[in-house]
């Protein structure tokens, strides 16, 4: 009995994830007749192909592959690195930095935007780089919105790791800089891989400046792009749930794909605050 | 003697991060004070910093004017905010500790079953917000068809995006995706509670419920004081579910379900105050801050006793 109800609470809140590729398959004249759950009814396959042509989903989907795959790996990178300095070293400053990041997540980058929109805007009209409206524009700031929560999973990760093995390299005449590439990083790629799933996960997840920093379809990225299938010209809830459920699908595979490192880094870094 | 050398090697290897936050946190914090002093409205935007300085005007409007534009509004958007962040972050918790201590034994497919909870967070909060949009509209939403036609609990369809019922229209759906979180972390906590303490418990003759009370609650307490503050500070931003539920950002999502920043975004980009935009940012910077150093204080002793 006690299972049964565990394995209900376990499929209830799966309902609307269900509901909305069964959506995905409706016809525009069964939903808007409000006859979806009929199971007579044949499924609409064609709505995979229509959302492609529809709205040019394509190209958000693009974009946001672009954009998020950049953060993930340039993210990944510079939390490393400073996870590995914060955790590792005993230097003047490294309180100030552990609690700068701190502050980041209390204060985020996101409250902010005004001052950040002009600074963009600015940036392109007095140096000549143009920032807003650009791939790099976004994609910097999301590896500067994502770093700081991310060196604290890496943190834990290289604090696991003993000691010892680099003070051995580093005897037998390995640089420390050779020490930390061949030893430390290679023992913790599935802390690498969590935290790298982490920040694609955050970053496919990212509304706000994706909206308020870009204004051409050349860069914008899905989440402004899903916006087009209900609005002024139509309400394409089948089309719409299509282009959802396929928006869901990379970060379902990346999660799928990593889950197992990816459940124990986040319950051991948030465990540990 | 020369004094032990300069060590160079952690300060390289933090240069990104650092650059990165000074440039994205701390640079659009000086600036945006600086900012809530001028007056920047669409005519001096083009002068940027240096537009009229005009001391704490955009402060006295903010707070005190009740016809100035920005103001539209930010009472509801307020309350919003403060009932929709203790609600969200209250259930997420409850529901998250609640399901984590019903997992929290061996049964066939614990872990299958630990994956699958976690599915709503890994769907982004745009489809969720989409989604839940779609379920909520009054004549084709599947929430009208489960209550009304086949509970038969209303007997007309009710409107759940217009008036109160859009409050819940909004904490609902977050709800759902943020308690998996939390039962991930609280299970992981649950499993570093020694057994014997409940053997022990047990041989005693105390009940399972007292054992919760007990036992597990207080050995939680310090994950759950630090996940409700996380909660706290992620609700009270909370933008995307309600800017993709409601007119796509740029409708307007109503007396009981606009929060405080869809309402800074939409106010400050409608009518480019961005002056007084910069003030109520500064404003809520300073009320996290108060509510932060607040919290940790007062649970500083349960914060730190695990460690």
């Amino acid at each position: 009995m006690n299972n049964g109800l565990t394995w209900t609470v376990v499929v209830l809140p799966l309902l609307p994830i269900l509901w909305m590729v069964l959506s995905s398959l409706r016809s525009y004249r069964d939903i808007t007749s409000g006859d979806q759950l009929d199971t007579s009814l044949p499924f609409q396959w064609q709505n995979y192909r229509d959302m492609w042509v529809n709205v040019d989903f394509f190209n958000y989907f693009k974009n946001s592959l672009i954009v998020c795959s950049a953060t993930t790996v340039l993210a990944t990178l510079s939390a490393t690195c400073a996870a590995y300095a914060l955790a590792r070293f005993r230097f003047r400053g490294s309180d100030s930095v552990s609690v700068g990041i701190t502050v980041t997540q209390v204060i985020p980058g996101m409250l902010f935007f005004l001052p950040l929109y002009m600074l963009y805007r600015n940036i392109g009209e007095s140096w000549g780089v143009q920032m807003l409206d650009t791939y790099h524009g976004l994609i910097f700031l999301y590896v500067a919105l994502f770093t700081p929560a991310s060196i604290w999973i890496m943190r834990g990760f290289f604090i696991s790791i003993p000691r010892e093995l680099e003070d051995a390299a580093v005897i037998d005449g390995c640089s420390r800089f050779g020490a930390f590439v061949r030893i430390v990083l290679p023992i913790s790629a599935p802390g690498i891989i969590a935290t790298a799933t982490f920040i694609f996960l955050l970053a496919w997840d990212e509304l706000f400046f994706a909206w308020v920093l870009t204004s051409s379809s050349e860069v914008q990225t899905i989440p402004v792009g899903i916006r087009l299938f209900i609005g002024q010209f139509q309400n394409r809830y089948d089309l719409m749930m299509a282009a959802a459920t396929v928006s869901t699908l990379p970060v379902l595979i990346a999660f799928f794909a990593c889950h197992r490192f990816f459940i124990k880094g986040l319950a051991a870094g948030a465990v540990k605050g | 003697m020369r004094k032990k050398k300069f060590d160079s090697f952690p300060y390289l290897l933090l240069i990104p991060a650092v650059l990165m936050m000074l440039a994205v946190n701390v640079t659009p914090i000086v600036q945006g004070f600086y900012m809530s002093l001028l007056k920047l409205n669409q005519y001096t935007l083009g002068q940027y910093l240096d537009a009229p300085f005009i001391g704490l005007e955009n402060y006295r409007r903010v707070l005190f004017e009740n016809h100035s534009p920005i103001r539209a509004g930010l009472g509801f958007a307020l309350r919003n905010t403060l009932l929709y962040t203790l609600i969200v972050s209250i259930l997420a918790i409850a529901i998250g500790l609640a399901v984590a201590v019903l997992l929290n034994r061996d049964f066939p497919g614990r872990n299958f079953a630990r994956t699958l909870l976690l599915l709503p967070w890994i769907v982004p909060s745009y489809v969720v917000g989409s989604l839940w949009g779609f379920m909520w509209q009054r004549d084709v939403g599947i929430i009208n068809v489960v209550l009304v036609d086949w509970l038969h609990l209303f007997n007309e369809r009710p409107f759940w995006l217009l008036g109160s019922n859009s409050f819940w229209a909004i904490v609902i759906p977050t709800v759902w995706r943020a308690w998996p979180v939390m039962m991930l972390i609280f299970l992981a906590a649950l499993q570093a509670i020694p057994e014997d303490q409940y053997e022990a418990a047990t041989l005693d003759g105390v009940g399972k419920w007292k054992q919760f009370f007990h036992i597990t609650l207080p050995m939680l307490k310090p994950v759950i004081v630090i996940q409700f503050m996380f909660q706290i500070i992620d609700n009270v931003y909370s933008y995307n579910i309600v800017s993709m539920m409601f007119g796509n950002g740029a409708g307007h999502p109503g007396e009981w379900a606009d929060l405080l920043m869809p309402l800074l975004t939409r106010q400050s980009f409608s009518y480019w105050l961005f002056g007084q935009g910069a003030a109520v940012s500064f404003i809520m910077m300073l009320l996290m801050l108060i509510f932060v150093g607040v919290w940790m204080k007062s649970f500083k002793r349960s914060m730190t006793s695990d460690e």
